[in-house]
């Protein structure tokens, strides 16, 4: 409800939920990342300057190469991403803002006390040293047993919460808030890449969070999932979560980049693109097969031939629509006018180095060669080229929207040499890698006689990171003395963000952006600006765009309603979870290793919890817009969308639980696994009583329909009582349990059971936790009464945890 | 009666045909990195100077050059013309690809399968366990080594590997095989080693502190030596035996942690006939 504190103070950087200020936030703190990864990156180039063991010890040197591979990977490459995609989506599709700006404020505080998390792992007693893999079972704590280790994957958790709330604001955001007039196909490519990006996110992330929730449950609890000694399967099973996700993870940071060299050739080369239509077909078909060749990198394990031949098909079919997208941006270029700006140089960067990766994952795509290259510096040379390749364009991406975000040039000299040092540093710093290819990965062992080219990597290493001091040089002193730019710098710009004012004030464009006439206009309907002291007159760009119209009666209406852009409670709950995850880090199998850790919980989870109340209490006007194209989603409301991509990551995540269930029972012989309650009447039991509370859900939403607070607060209040029947038994059952000594880490069955119900029991909690909610608010302020929707969504939600338990039930008790 | 599979030499004759014999894993593995580097390069560089050449080319002079329609701020994005150069490189590299790949696929079955004396009495197999920070070796006789592994040249070796920690990959780069180490599971591989002398596994797959030492010694030995030290090993190593004249043994004497890296040093010294004896038992 507060306004927006002037940017100068700090205080407007903890309570801003516009999206421009979001964006600006994630790029800052991702570039802090990309030092911190760069720092240790060095370091490991240092330590192979000479084979063996010089300035880090074994364990150390594993905690640089895991800690470097993930902050770059989780805390650099995607927030870096989504700086850009969050400052210039909502412009290039002419909304005022994303469609929660609140959670995305939240989203970024996540990822901010993630990477703080990752931090302080640092200092308790080492950070984790399994590799950014994870492999099991090197992951569980009894062979990386500190304390760190357990907090790198809480902030992987927490990062994962970040993404997730991020993916389901920019899908709701991009399917239904574009200006009138622009449909799907219209969408510019850097938005399309974004669309696409999230879409991968929202399931392969789901598909990680659930082997972390695993994995630290393993470490927290002490369950027995990926100890080996339970089944065989227990390394398989990770490889196969953690890479259903990691590959995805491969498009998911690259898609960006890939935009963005799409959107800056057509800049700076003064043409369409060619064949935009099969650019964008490629791109999903790309995303849609992203998720079937994770078994490529399984090739060495016992997998069988027929999926191993399976798996060479999909990967070499998953290349060929990259073809044509590097085809049609070469294609671009020709008959075009070329102009040789930074942006452009790291784009055309970017794509050099793109053709080398690509060319080189042909190799690896091979059975045969994957083979001899699998663990060698050949993969560890050609994922650098194309993921930290992919990351050169969106250097190139800093450096073209720079002007638009500080309204001041960059220093064109200083951006060429740049460009100049990082390409050279580069090239020197990974192509010797490929010569030095026969050395093991993640280790400083290595043949003396691949020591030259090592060494040249090195000092490419270093020139990478001096490159980068010119950049922060450049940015620095241009934003104090940068040539002031107008609305467009660019001769060939295009999309929206071009036609207004570098940067863009608060709620974007005057009126409304529209293409509803074919192209960008800007259409005013509140009289009192069109007289003149509007932005309309002040002439510039913006004017050429801007329309004075009427306004409509839902117009009127809604030009009263004051649109909010500030709040405290992101940021309260970020750092809620934050101090929560800290003191479950402190858990080891189950024991606490201080009693500051359990003041940590306690403290954690009354500050959530109340950061969560005030969030749920406070009053926020999201700018709505009124007339956007809507597709494929008109006739489903803003929050409905949102629930619903919730719930379909949410089945992902039980999909991935309930999967690893099947997997290890299928490994272990499917009769051979026992079933742990001794009892099945209680489950079915608590069966009844779920499905009756999912009938009371829709008596609620009957009852709000009718607008009678009395039969609303009735049904909401059985629905209620029901969930504490369920609970209740749930506890009961659990406790009898432990009596005659079945814990969670007896044995590999009892771990299932638990987790797996566990975590449904938890989604039940957190219903009830809302039911209880919106029943003080009911009772108290009439709520819902005349806005039901709230009493649907939460319906949608009920249900689908009923539904959950319709499946475990039979699976754990009967079967 | 065991042949060694002999096998000219480079690249001949390409391509093979299904159930040719594509010889050991290093041969099998040079002939196809060769052509993929090959054909590789030349896409490479083709590819690289077109795109440099075209926006060189077209490099904005400052004017317009005739009718061009250029973009404007504020339309709606649409896309160029050209499909059909488009489809036509699209669908050049889409042949080189394809075909590059499933050429490699006999090579796959071929490796899969193994050479046709697998499982017969000419095949060694050898049982190797990883774990933190070493390698076990277990013959058939039951005899067992750590960080040692000594086969005869030019006879195929099985491994079969498992782990009973965590997981490990063991590799010889020089010979070209490679298999994961997986706990709970097994894993087979096999290689040909042609040559006597010294080689290194290395372990490919972080699995702890110990990692990057994670190293054993291969010594592939002449077939006849190779039997004598089979038959006693612990006799053969207190120098029992008569074959002292041979230079592998004092090699395995002085094992130090890199000695090796010299591997390609000892070769001189090895019995270079050794690559095309047939071996007789
Ligand atoms: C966007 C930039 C980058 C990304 C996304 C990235 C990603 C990664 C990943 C995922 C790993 C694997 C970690 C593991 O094996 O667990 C890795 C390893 C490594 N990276 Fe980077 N990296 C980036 C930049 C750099 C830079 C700038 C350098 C050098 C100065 C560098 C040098 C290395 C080295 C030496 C390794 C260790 C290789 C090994 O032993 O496996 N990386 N990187
Ligand atoms: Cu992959
Ligand atoms: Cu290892």
């Amino acid at each position: 409800m507060s306004d927006l504190p002037p940017a100068s103070t700090v205080k407007r950087w903890l309570v801003t939920t516009n999206h421009k200020d979001v964006g600006i936030l994630y790029l800052v703190t991702a570039l802090f990342f990309l030092l911190l990864g760069g720092v240790l990156a060095l370091l490991i180039r240092v330590q192979l300057w000479t084979p063996g063991p010089s300035l880090l010890s074994g364990g150390a040197y594993n905690e640089a190469v895991t800690t470097h591979g993930l902050l770059m990977v989780f805390w650099f490459l995607s927030p870096f991403a989504f700086g850009f995609a969050n400052y210039v989506v909502p412009l290039q599709i002419g909304a005022k803002d994303l469609a929660f700006p609140r959670l995305n404020a939240l989203s970024y505080w996540a990822y901010v006390f993630s990477g703080l998390l990752m931090v302080i792992s640092f200092f308790q007693g080492g950070t984790y040293d399994a590799g950014w893999t994870m492999y099991a079972p090197l992951n569980i704590p009894e062979y990386s047993p500190s304390v760190g280790g357990t907090t790198a994957v809480l902030a992987l958790v927490l990062f994962v919460v970040s993404v997730t709330i991020g993916t389901v604001n920019f899908l709701v955001t991009i399917h239904r808030g574009r200006a009138e007039g622009m449909g799907m196909w219209n969408l510019p490519l850097f938005t399309w890449s974004i669309l696409l990006t999230v879409w991968m996110m929202l399931f392969a992330f789901a598909a990680l969070l659930g082997a972390l929730l695993l994995l630290g449950s393993d470490r927290i609890v002490g369950t027995l999932y990926f100890t080996a000694t339970g089944t065989g399967d227990s390394s398989l099973l990770w490889a196969h979560l953690f890479w259903f996700f990691g590959h995805p993870e491969v498009y998911i940071v690259f898609f960006p980049a890939l935009g963005v060299m799409l959107e800056i050739f057509q800049t700076f080369s003064g043409r369409r693109l060619v064949g935009r239509k099969w650019v964008i077909l490629a791109m999903i078909l790309i995303a849609v097969q992203s998720f079937l060749v994770w078994m490529h990198h399984m090739f060495l394990t016992s997998i069988n031939l027929e999926i191993k031949t399976l798996m060479m098909a999909t990967t070499i079919g998953i290349s060929l629509p990259f073809d044509l997208i590097v085809f049609a941006l070469i294609y671009t270029l020709v008959k075009g006018r070329v102009q040789f700006t930074t942006p452009f140089l790291f784009s055309l960067g970017a794509l050099l180095l793109f053709i080398l990766g690509g060319i080189t994952g042909v190799f690896l795509g091979a059975t045969v060669l994957d083979y001899e290259f699998r663990g060698t510096y050949w993969v560890v040379a050609h994922f650098h080229y194309v993921m930290f390749g992919g990351a050169t364009a969106l250097f190139g991406a800093l450096y073209y929207w720079y002007p638009k975000m500080t309204g001041r040039m960059y220093d064109e000299f200083l951006g060429k040499l740049h460009f100049g040092t990082f390409f050279v540093g580069f090239n020197l710093l990974y192509f010797p890698l490929f010569l030095a290819w026969e050395t093991p990965r993640r280790v400083f062992e290595y043949n003396v006689e691949l020591i030259t080219w090592h060494q040249l990597a090195t000092i490419g290493g270093f020139i990478v990171g001096a490159s980068f001091l010119i950049m922060f040089y450049n940015l620095y002193v241009s934003y104090w003395n940068g040539e002031p730019v107008g609305e467009n710098p660019w001769e060939f710009s295009r999309t929206a963000e071009w036609a207004i004012e570098s940067p863009p004030p608060l709620e974007n464009w005057p009126g409304r952006a529209s293409y509803a006439d074919g192209s960008l206009s800007f259409i005013e309907t509140a009289p009192a600006h069109a007289a003149d002291g509007g932005r309309a007159t002040d002439g510039g760009v913006v004017s050429q765009f801007v329309e004075v119209r009427e306004p409509t009666e839902t117009e009127l209406a809604h030009a009263e309603v004051h649109e909010d852009h500030a709040s405290i409670w992101p940021f309260a709950i970020g750092l809620g979870v934050f101090v929560l995850f800290l003191g479950l880090s402190g858990l080891h199998a189950g024991e606490l290793q201080g009693p500051h850790y359990l003041v940590a919980i306690a403290a954690g989870l009354g500050l959530s919890a109340y950061a969560l109340l005030g969030f749920g209490l406070e009053e926020f006007n999201a700018p709505e817009a009124l007339i956007a194209e809507r597709w494929p989603f008109e006739g489903v409301g803003k929050t409905k969308l949102g629930v619903w991509f919730f719930l379909a990551s949410d089945v992902v995540v039980f999909g991935a639980v309930i999967g690893a269930f099947v997997f290890i029972r299928a490994g272990m012989g499917w009769g051979a696994w026992e079933t742990v309650p001794p009892d099945p009447l209680p489950g079915l039991v608590n069966t009844f009583v779920l499905l009756t509370s999912s009938f009371t859900v829709i008596l609620a939403l009957v009852a709000a329909e009718r607008k009678s607070k009395r039969g609303l607060l009735a049904a909401m209040g059985a629905t209620l009582a029901l969930g504490f029947t369920f609970l209740g038994i749930k506890a009961w059952e659990w406790s009898y349990e432990f009596s005659v000594g079945i814990y969670p880490q007896t044995s590999i069955e009892a771990s299932v059971y638990y987790v797996t119900t566990g975590l449904h029991g938890l989604h039940v909690v957190l219903g009830m936790l809302i039911a209880l909610f919106m029943f003080a608010r009911i009772y108290r302020s009439d709520a819902y009464l005349e806005d039901h929707r709230p009493v649907e969504f939460f319906g949608l939600y009920w249900h689908f945890v009923d539904i959950v338990w319709v499946f475990l039930f039979p699976l754990f008790y009967l079967m | 009666m065991y042949q060694t599979p002999v096998i000219p030499r480079p690249l001949a004759p390409l391509p093979r045909l299904p159930g040719d014999e594509w010889g050991t894993q290093v041969q099998l593995f040079e002939e196809i990195f060769v052509v993929f580097l090959v054909l590789g390069t030349i896409v490479g560089v083709v590819v690289v100077s077109y795109t440099l050449y075209n926006a060189y080319k077209y490099r904005d002079r400052g004017e317009e050059s005739g009718e061009a329609d250029r973009p404007v701020l504020g339309e709606l994005p649409t896309g160029e013309g050209g499909g059909r150069k488009l489809f036509l490189s699209f669908f050049l590299s889409a042949v080189i690809v394809i075909s590059l790949v499933a050429w490699t696929y006999g090579a796959l079955l071929y490796v899969e399968a193994g050479p046709d004396d697998q499982g017969t009495d000419e095949n060694l197999d050898v049982d190797v366990v990883g774990f933190q920070f070493g390698w076990e070796f277990e013959y058939p006789n039951g005899h067992s080594e750590t960080n040692e592994l000594r086969v005869p040249a030019d006879r195929t070796v099985t491994l079969t590997f498992t782990a009973t920690d965590v997981w490990h990959n063991f590799g010889i780069p020089e010979l070209r095989v490679k298999a994961d180490a997986i706990p709970g599971q097994t894993t087979e591989t096999w290689f040909i080693a042609e040559e006597t002398g010294e080689y290194t596994a290395w372990c490919f797959e972080l699995c702890g502190v110990g990692h990057s030492d994670m190293v054993a010694d291969v010594i592939v030995m002449e077939p006849e030596e190779w039997e004598e030290w089979y038959e006693d090993p612990e006799a053969y190593e207190n120098g029992e035996t008569d074959a002292e004249d041979e230079s592998d043994v004092d090699e395995e004497t002085d094992e130090e942690e890199n000695g090796e890296n010299d591997a390609a040093e000892d070769e001189p010294d090895d019995e270079s006939e050794a690559v095309v004896t047939a071996v007789t038992r």
